[in-house]
């Protein structure tokens, strides 16, 4: 189907066509709270004046794909995949999170695991969240980078849960001896699912960097819909509804912000290059 | 004391073993059920079991394959966390080379440890047995996906609504067999009883007075034609027979006294006669010399001394046979008057009669009088039947440390078969035999003394024993 469509001239995934605004995301860092969603989609579309409909992918590659290829008009992605494809893509909007368009990535373990280091659970089961993501992977993998350590080596097995949220259950559940987690995540659900975080506690914090960005393609940057998209997520916390889809994520405002603020993660990924 | 079983009663035996095989009946039901019960469990739990491992073959089979550890944790953590699952406690899943991939417990089972170990002592599902479970049992099988064996699954079942169900029932069972078989049990008693009603009625009729049945009256009979009451009427036949068979045997023994006297009097007749044709002359004698008075005083004094004799014949014969000697003690003048009876016999036999008696009077006065006169009277006219002509008779009375000994003896061939039976036995006997000897029995057991009969030096000896209590011994 897909080649049918390609050979006809087609993007098979437009958004194009229709009057619609494709967003992508992925429950790597949103939860699919429908609440959380409706109410975000609900008050981009009163600030932009069209429908916005979400694009969800179980991985940042695969939200990336249909970003690169034009299947959603713009994405809410990670520092890391947007760095990684910084000459295609451009930033709309970086959310605000307790005053600051940053964050931290967490070690974590189980609340009555004796580690308070990465180098504690040496030989044991890691969970990381996303190949492509800062918090869930670089911020870890680029510590032991530092520490002449590799993945492989330093754990026993590693594995990829797809979400933040499900490297805290699999910390929490004791699946894992450690985890790779979005500091915003844990924290967000400190007070949503505090029985969750109660079984669980911070190894260790990463340096503060770039919130995840909502980005498109920079070639697009000058299409209206997107100018309107892009005005519509910084004035959010001017409407009723947008305050409310913000304080929904417990985030504060979106500011408009330039690749420098990705810096911190940009030296994380040259350290990973160094690896490769 | 416990009842010994032959002394339960008849209505109990039946009712017991009755009670016994409807227990056994009950035993054999409830195992069957039981057995059954098992069956249909342990399909039930390997459908359930086949369905659970299907289920998880098609959910975790591409997972198990990529190694996905995340996805099969999170896929066993939502099936298990789901409403309806709740058979499946414990969930487990290796990878092809035996190692834990993830579990709904993975505290129990960490990721990468030997499968091998968890799964010790689990059942395959094609041999699940529910029967000896407690409350959870243990699964093991395979994880094909595609036709390709990925990995293992390890389940701990919950099982324990299955094991109460059996419990239950099992005491439901006991419950209901305890009590079918009490009820039945009980039916049975009181239908037993009034089955067995006659015979209680006969057994109670035969027990009443000892020797002597009495029938059962007429209304107490079973009515119609059955075995009970065919059995009541020969048993009342029986019992009237019986009766009248003891009022011959009373009336017998009534004649043998007369018998014994009966043969005395033709030795009484001589006795009598023998000094009346000198009577006669002494009063002949006297008519004819009146007038001599020595004569007369001689031939009054002969008639006198004849006389006198006569006289001693005729009280002793009437007191052989006065009915009120009853309680009368014996004193040794019983043994003047019995030689004085057995002699004229004696005589007429041409016998020679021994005759000691060593018991003291007060001895004696332990003993009734007419019982006495009336065993040795018949013993020593027997004996003197038994000796030939000019044989010896003898009686020995003796005592001996509270027991009165009467032996008498004679020279005679000895006592028949029957005659000894006769005299020894309480059991019945065939007519015939020597003459009073059942009489003698009678009197003698009615003494609480016995009877021994021996031969001693050519000589019969009867001897009978009478107690006449310790510490008298004169």
């Amino acid at each position: 189907m897909a080649s049918l469509a390609a050979i006809v001239g087609v993007a098979p995934f437009s958004a194009r066509a229709s009057g619609v605004f494709r967003l992508g995301l992925t429950p790597v860092f949103l939860d699919n709270d429908i609440r959380v969603l409706n109410g975000l989609s609900a008050s981009l579309s009163e600030a932009t004046g069209f429908p916005i409909e979400f694009e969800q992918r179980r991985t940042y590659e695969e939200v990336t794909g249909l970003l690169l290829q034009g299947a959603v008009d713009a994405a809410w992605l990670c520092g890391f995949p947007y760095l990684q494809h910084i000459d295609t893509l451009s930033l709309l909007a970086v959310p605000v999170w307790r005053s600051r368009p940053l964050y931290q990535s967490y070690l974590i373990a189980r609340d009555t695991d004796p580690a308070d280091a990465l180098e504690d659970v040496r030989g044991t089961v890691h969970a990381f969240s996303d190949p492509n993501s800062n918090s869930g992977y670089l911020m870890t993998v680029s510590d032991l980078i530092r520490m002449g350590e590799t993945p492989g080596e330093f754990f026993r097995r590693s594995i990829f849960t797809y979400g933040h949220r499900n490297v805290v259950r699999a910390v929490a559940d004791g699946l894992v001896r450690s985890g790779s987690v979005d500091g915003y995540v844990w924290e967000v659900l400190t007070t949503e699912e505090p029985e969750l975080t109660r079984r669980t506690k911070v190894v260790s914090k990463s340096e503060w960097v770039g919130f995840p960005p909502f980005c498109a393609r920079t070639d697009r940057l000058n299409e209206l819909k997107i100018a309107e998209f892009k005005t519509a997520l910084l004035n959010l916390d001017k409407l009723d509804s947008g305050r409310q889809a913000l304080d929904l994520l417990q985030l504060d405002a979106m500011v408009d912000a330039g690749p420098e603020l990705f810096e911190g993660i940009a030296a994380r990924m040259r350290d990973l290059d160094a690896l490769r | 004391m416990t009842p010994r079983l032959e002394n339960i009663s008849l209505s109990a035996k039946v009712l017991l073993v009755a009670t016994g095989l409807m227990v056994l009946l009950g035993i054999a039901a409830s195992q069957q059920v039981l057995s059954t019960l098992g069956r249909v469990q342990n399909d039930r739990i390997r459908e359930l079991a086949a369905a659970h491992v299907e289920a998880l073959s098609v959910a975790l089979g591409p997972l198990v394959l990529r190694n996905d550890v995340w996805e099969v944790f999170d896929t066993l953590d939502r099936a298990a966390s789901a409403s309806g699952n709740r058979r499946a406690v414990f969930t487990a899943v290796s990878d092809a080379t035996g190692r834990i991939l993830a579990a709904t417990d993975p505290f129990r089972a960490p990721v990468d440890s030997p499968f091998s170990e968890l799964a010790q002592g689990a059942q395959e599902l094609d041999q699940l047995d529910v029967s000896g479970a407690q409350g959870n049992m243990q699964l093991t099988a395979p994880l094909v996906y595609q036709g390709r064996l990925v990995g293992r699954v390890f389940s701990e079942l919950d099982v324990s609504d299955l094991v109460s169900e059996r419990v239950s029932v099992a005491r439901l069972l006991l419950l209901w067999n305890a009590v079918a078989t009490a009820g039945l049990a009980l039916i049975g008693y009181f239908a037993m009883r009034r089955m067995l009603a006659p015979i209680t009625l006969l057994a109670a009729r035969m027990s009443e007075t000892a020797g002597t049945p009495q029938p059962i009256p007429e209304h107490e009979v079973p009515p119609g034609d059955t075995e009970f009451s065919r059995l009541a009427r020969t048993y009342n036949s029986m019992a009237v027979a019986v009766r009248e068979k003891a009022e011959a045997e009373r009336r017998l023994a009534e004649r043998e006294r007369f018998v014994s006297l009966g043969r005395l009097s033709s030795s009484l007749a001589h006795e009598i006669n023998n000094p009346l044709g000198g009577l006669l002359n002494a009063a002949d004698t006297i008519q004819t010399y009146a007038e001599k008075p020595e004569v007369v005083r001689k031939s009054a004094e002969l008639l006198q001394r004849g006389l006198k004799h006569l006289r001693d014949v005729t009280r002793v014969t009437l007191e052989q046979n006065r009915t009120d000697r009853a309680g009368v003690p014996a004193s040794p003048e019983d043994f003047e008057d019995l030689h004085l009876l057995i002699d004229p016999e004696i005589r007429r036999r041409s016998q020679q009669l021994v005759w000691e008696i060593e018991a003291g009077r007060e001895a004696l006065a332990r003993v009734p009088s007419a019982q006495l006169r009336q065993i040795l009277l018949n013993l020593l006219l027997n004996a003197s039947t038994a000796a030939e002509p000019s044989g010896a008779v003898g009686l020995h009375v003796k005592q001996r440390k509270g027991e009165l000994r009467l032996a008498v003896s004679d020279s005679g061939p000895g006592l028949s078969e029957a005659a000894e039976q006769r005299l020894l036995s309480s059991g019945t006997v065939p007519p015939g035999g020597g003459v009073g000897l059942r009489l003698v029995h009678d009197l003698v057991h009615h003494l609480d003394g016995s009877i021994e009969v021996s031969r001693n030096s050519g000589l019969n000896v009867i001897e009978v024993v009478l107690p006449y209590g310790q510490g008298t011994d004169a």
